[in-house]
């Protein structure tokens, strides 16, 4: 049975007037067990691969054993399902004219993989249609509780205009989860992190096509390995009291504040997916009402919930204080995330800025996460950050961006803005 | 959610169990529980006998919140405002007899209660009333903890002596003032008790009580928690001066506003406790003509009204308002010194004669 632990860190002690409040709530999981199997409700998989012409003959042969490898790493008796993808959708496995899935055994194993093998690219890129099929290919299963699909993509979503594309990431919002990954160089990174982040999976770029089958059995095990199918964040706050915004910061930024359905008048739930054996770090901020010096009251109530049940709370408090030495104390987890998020946010801004020829915020921009990953000890951002800009000064960000950069390392600069490092506790 | 048989370590908070002998988070040496002097647990112990017909639920149930009426949560906090469910200690009143009631009360700007007050009182009006009040000095550790244990040693001291001497009045008061000593060395007692041997900043706490029996009243005090005295038909009477201060300066011609609101307004000259060079009570004792108030309360009421006479009015003008009931009489004082900033903790008994 899994269990579910929360912890808050934050700087309690509001100066006098005082109004908002913010706390890291770390929520812990441990005994998830593997997907489909707690009990609660089946599994389901479906992978989903681009066959566009773009693809080439080598790049779908690479994709059809990628899949095969993914294939193997589903778990027997999940249900399961193979869609390829072009500027339609078409179940590619189980081989049927209707929508339809199958558990998982031996032989639909090598039937599944047999039909993979005989993918050929043709056609363009309509990956609304893709999610779409996916969607209803799901819902053939009124036993699913837990609906991961992983989707590769080449190209850009060229057959189908943005607009509908929004529409379909809104119509399946909440139907399944979706972790994207673009192989090459002529994807959109911004495309497709709309689509992960809605459907809260990840993205991220496989520059080769022979990387691809070990990234897709990595992906795949993850998913297997998430035994608790879905749980909701729950924050309430006082009659009176603004939430303004929960964020995901660990393992990655992901900001939840949109997400929000109705509990109660005073509680909010927040999707966060399915868990496995992990730790996941949330950014709550309350704005109260100031109380007068000496009082205490709750700020907020942050909680893990399976269904109806609560499984987890941590508490974030306000006590108001004339002791500057308490309130004026920041909290090195709130301060350590809140310079994350600026990161994230000062990569993608930076690129989009290079991208678009304004050299000059782009290099502000830069400039400014080089200094934010020195601080945050976020090594893995200055890593990529120094395949896009040479660092003349780390400590003040002065940076100028290099004349020459391979467009996948700035694609992999983008997807990898959002991963946070954790905070030393 | 709280156990019973948990306990805090009474120096630095932490969890400990009625076996350990050593606090594991702090090191301190744990004094072992002997049966009859419970630990007292701040946190969780009730408040100890609650009048019968007080107006409150039943202990194990948090009441609504104090704020906004809302249910209290499991976790300590309202489930609707947020506010802060109020700890028993934080908030508690007793009333041993219909005529003898006491509140005392965090206040507002403090953030724990370190008042206390423990009362008696015999059924029949007028005839035998025990107040004391102990006020734990805030810069000192465990100063809740230790107020408390005094005030209710002390009560107790007082409650079971009842020698009258050789009957004389000279020989009364002596009796009475050889309680009030007695009763001081207990509640001493009771602080260095609740002190760990090792704290660099041992617990104290003020004294105050009174004795009343039949014609007789005897006040002793150690610090600056006050006793007075308010007739119904005569000027009323301070029972007692404090050992401050401020009382020092009062008494080489420096107007009381003025010392009272000084730097050093509030040190205190004597207390009790481990570093306490004496706590003999200074005892006055009185004859009771006519009905009139007792009272015995902590400098978070007479912060705001130091005075006998205002004081005096204010007392008789707040029982009036609520019928001369006691309990209510008490409440609405505390409730007064609240609405004038609640600075301290704040206590309040009376005896209504």
């Amino acid at each position: 049975m899994a269990e579910f632990t929360a912890s808050v860190y934050q700087n309690e002690f509001l100066p006098d007037g005082g109004t908002d409040v913010h706390a890291i709530v770390t929520v812990s999981c441990s005994g998830a067990g593997s997907a489909g199997q707690s009990g609660s409700g089946d599994a389901g998989e479906i992978i989903i691969v681009d066959t566009s012409g773009s693809m080439g003959a080598e790049g779908v042969r690479a994709a059809a054993f990628a899949a095969q490898t993914a294939l193997d790493q589903i778990l027997d008796g999940v249900w399961f399902a193979v869609i390829s993808g072009n500027d339609r959708a078409q179940l590619a496995f189980p081989p049927s004219p209707e929508p339809v899935m199958v558990k998982m055994d031996q032989f639909t194993r090598q039937a599944a993989k047999d039909a993979v093998a005989r993918f050929y690219a043709d056609g363009g890129t309509a990956m609304g249609t893709w999610l779409r099929l996916a969607s209803r290919v799901f819902a053939t299963v009124p036993s699913l509780t837990q609906k991961h699909a992983l989707l590769l993509t080449d190209g850009e979503n060229q057959h189908e205009s943005p607009e509908v594309l929004t529409q379909t990431i809104q119509a399946v919002t909440g139907q399944f989860q979706c972790d994207c990954r673009g192989v090459g160089v002529a994807w959109q990174v911004n495309e497709v992190r709309r689509i992960a982040t809605a459907l809260l999976g990840t993205v991220d770029i496989i520059p080769a096509p022979d990387q691809l089958a070990a990234e897709f059995a990595k992906i795949i095990q993850n998913a297997m390995s998430k035994g608790v199918a879905q749980a909701d964040m729950r924050v309430w706050a006082p009659q009176g009291a603004q939430v303004l915004f929960v964020r995901q910061v660990a393992p990655t930024v992901d900001d939840l504040t949109a997400r929000r359905t109705e509990v109660n008048a005073l509680t909010g739930a927040y999707p966060t997916g399915s868990w496995g054996d992990e730790s996941r770090d949330y950014h709550v901020a309350i704005r109260l009402a100031a109380k007068g010096i000496g009082q205490e009251q709750l700020a907020a109530r942050v909680q893990l919930a399976l269904g109806d049940q609560v499984v987890a709370q941590g508490l974030v408090r306000a006590l108001w204080s004339e002791d500057e030495a308490l309130t004026t104390r920041i909290s090195p987890e709130v301060a350590h995330y809140t310079g994350q998020t600026e990161l994230a946010d000062a990569i993608q801004e930076g690129l989009a800025a290079k991208a678009a020829g304004d050299t000059a915020t782009a290099t502000t921009k830069l400039g400014r996460a080089v200094q934010l990953a020195a601080q945050t000890g976020n090594e893995e951002a200055t890593t990529r950050l120094r395949k896009v800009v040479d660092i003349d000064d780390q400590d003040n960000g002065t940076v100028r961006l290099k004349r020459t950069v391979e467009k996948a390392d700035e694609m992999a600069l983008d997807t990898a803005s959002t991963k946070t490092t954790r905070v030393k506790k | 959610m709280t156990s019973t048989t948990k306990t805090v370590c009474p120096s630095c908070g932490g969890p400990i169990s009625e076996a350990d002998r050593f606090c594991e988070t702090c090191g301190a040496e744990l004094t072992p529980a002997t049966p009859g002097t419970p630990a007292l647990d701040t946190d969780t112990e009730p408040t100890i006998e609650l009048h019968p017909g007080a107006a409150r639920g039943a202990e194990a149930a948090p009441g609504p919140c104090r704020s906004c009426g809302g249910a209290i949560s499991a976790d300590g906090y309202c489930e609707n405002c947020g506010t802060k469910a109020t700890k028993p200690r934080d908030h508690f009143s007793e009333q041993p007899a219909p005529w003898v009631a006491a509140v005392c009360d965090r206040g507002i700007r403090h953030s724990r209660n370190e008042d206390a007050v423990a009362i008696a009182a015999d059924p029949e009006p007028g005839s035998r009333a025990l107040l004391v009040v102990c006020d734990g000095v805030s810069s000192s550790l465990d100063s809740d903890v230790a107020s408390l244990a005094a005030a209710r040693a002390a009560r107790d001291v007082l409650e079971a002596g009842n020698a009258q001497g050789m009957g004389t009045e000279s020989s009364r008061i002596s009796a009475v003032v050889a309680r009030l000593n007695a009763a001081a060395d207990a509640a001493s007692d009771a602080v260095l008790a609740n002190t760990s041997p090792d704290s660099p900043n041992p617990a104290s706490c003020t004294f105050v009580a009174t004795v009343l029996e039949g014609d007789l009243l005897v006040a002793g005090v150690v610090g600056d928690s006050r006793a007075y005295w308010f007739p119904d038909n005569a000027e009323a009477v301070a029972l007692t001066v404090d050992d401050s201060w401020a009382a020092e300066l009062i008494a080489t011609g420096v107007p009381r506003h003025e010392a009272e609101t000084g730097p050093q307004a509030h040190a205190i000259t004597r207390w009790l406790g481990k570093d306490a060079p004496d706590h003999t009570p200074r005892t006055t004792s009185m004859k009771v003509v006519g009905p009139g108030w007792l009272m015995a309360c902590s400098d978070g009421l007479w912060n705001y009204c130091s005075e006998a006479a205002p004081l005096a009015d204010l007392t008789r003008q707040t029982a009036a308002a609520h019928g001369g009931d006691p309990l209510a009489t008490a409440s609405a004082l505390v409730d007064w010194a609240n609405a004038q900033g609640g600075q301290d903790n704040i206590t309040v008994a009376l005896a209504r004669i």
